[in-house]
């Protein structure tokens, strides 16, 4: 089922509860924002404690963290406000710690919060995909526009993490003040947000203030905008963001599934037909031959004739050329 | 939420189950008490709807950016007849309480 719509939704109404699974120490507290009924996965705002220490480990889960205020300590880097972690799961960080305490955001993707103590990493972990970043130093804001149509002016971006095969998105936004955006749009993606500092503003539920978070399933209505002074936030989506823009209130999930249906039709319609026929039905999931394909592997017996040493090559597909002034003139097999 | 959707197969601890489980259940009760605020906004939000309505109609509607479109006055929506304003839904399509079309209005 996933995660349920949370929205809105600001921690500053609730209290920090002590972490007590295993692994994370005490010093450790968290307010729930959302979590996913089925894995386990969440997002969390967690303090720790002036003089918090974890043992070095890794989570079962990939995870993002961001700082919200105070300072960090990885290792023996210091990490402010701003600076963002992707963490793939099994990759194992050096002891974290907190000398005068911080307030950071933590999202578990796709398990419960975990920590197995380990200095080096699970033989599973995908590491090169580990990056962090201060994202308030070291990344420039870039014009919104990242999809089309797009956000209005004065929306803008930092993007902080990319999966190029589901388009899916992490990103620092900002809304400059007295933006505002008259239209109501939905995605066909999850969307989830939190306000690091300031406030902004949306038709369906009104004022979303610093601390102020939303988990919303794809294809729910939200919209207007505005934000009369401003405000920074981080957001992520779980796919593509397309943003489906519109000015009817009181349309249903379902019905914006069916216009996004009948838009996918319209712009792409011969991939819809080759999905949807009935004849060529895809009860678990589409076939893609890039994954499938019977590859050589590293047994022997491969052709080294036509091997490239990049300086010379076969024209073994013998092709043809007929042009009389071409300088390349032949449709004989030759090396050079 | 699968970003790269990197997870490491491992035995849930009955001590994670139990922590899952208490956190699933004051979810429930977390979203019962927004969907409640969100029903009590309901008056002010349909002011905030007409008003939505006369910007699109003089200042314009976002198309794309900042690119804008008056929209004509008959080509606004008409409110559905027996449909509540519902702004939260628990499960977005897949929730048990959302309208098919032409079902549940």
């Amino acid at each position: 089922m996933a995660r349920p719509h949370i929205e809105p939704f600001c921690d500053r109404d609730s209290h920090f509860k002590p972490m007590r699974l295993i692994g994370f120490g005490s010093g450790m507290h968290y307010k729930m924002l959302s979590m996913d009924v089925d894995t386990g996965a969440c997002s969390m705002t967690v303090q720790f404690d002036n003089g918090y220490k974890r043992t070095p480990g890794f989570s079962w889960s990939e995870y993002e963290l961001i700082v919200i205020e105070g300072e960090l300590k990885v290792g023996d880097r210091v990490c402010r406000k701003g600076h963002y972690f992707y963490v793939p799961a099994g990759y194992a960080l050096p002891e974290i710690s907190s000398d005068q305490g911080c307030l950071v955001l933590y999202m578990y993707n796709t398990g419960e919060p975990s920590h197995e103590e380990a200095t080096e990493h699970h033989s599973s972990a995908q590491t090169q995909l580990y990056h962090n970043v201060d994202s308030y130093m070291d990344i420039p804001w870039a014009m919104g526009n990242v999809a089309k149509p797009s956000v209005a002016a004065g929306c803008m971006i930092k993007l902080l993490n990319y999966n190029p095969n589901s388009f899916a998105m992490t990103f620092l936004y900002c809304m400059t003040p007295n933006f505002y955006q008259d239209n109501i749009s939905y995605h066909d993606c999850a969307e989830e947000s939190y306000h690091l500092w300031g406030t902004s503003w949306m038709m369906q539920f009104g004022d979303v203030p610093t601390g102020g978070y939303f988990w919303r399933p794809a294809y729910i209505n939200h919209g207007a905008f505005a934000s009369e002074y401003g405000c920074i936030a981080l957001g992520r989506v779980d796919s593509k963001l397309f943003n489906h823009f519109h000015y009817n209130p009181w349309s249903t999930p379902v019905e914006n599934a069916d216009r996004s249906e009948a838009r996918l039709m319209a712009r792409d319609p011969l991939l819809y037909h080759w999905a949807f026929s009935k004849d060529h039905n895809h009860p678990h999931s589409p076939k893609d031959f890039e994954v499938l394909m019977p590859r050589r592997g590293e047994e022997a017996g491969h052709d080294n004739e036509h091997k490239s040493d990049g300086h010379r090559h076969d024209h073994w597909h013998g092709h043809h050329h007929h042009d009389e002034h071409s300088p390349h003139t032949h449709d004989h097999h030759h090396d050079h | 939420m699968t970003f790269k959707n990197l997870y490491i197969e491992h035995e849930r601890s009955a001590e994670a189950e139990e922590w899952v489980k208490g956190e699933v259940t004051e979810q429930e009760a977390r979203f019962a008490k927004i969907e409640a605020s969100m029903e009590a906004l309901a008056p002010t939000r349909e002011k905030w709807y007409q008003e939505f309505f006369d910007r699109i109609c003089t200042n314009g509607f976002n198309v794309d950016g900042d690119d804008k479109m008056r929209i004509p006055e008959s080509d606004l929506p008409s409110k559905p007849q027996n449909r509540r304003d519902q702004v939260v839904w628990k499960y977005g399509v897949d929730s048990d309480d959302t309208p098919r079309n032409g079902q549940g209005d």
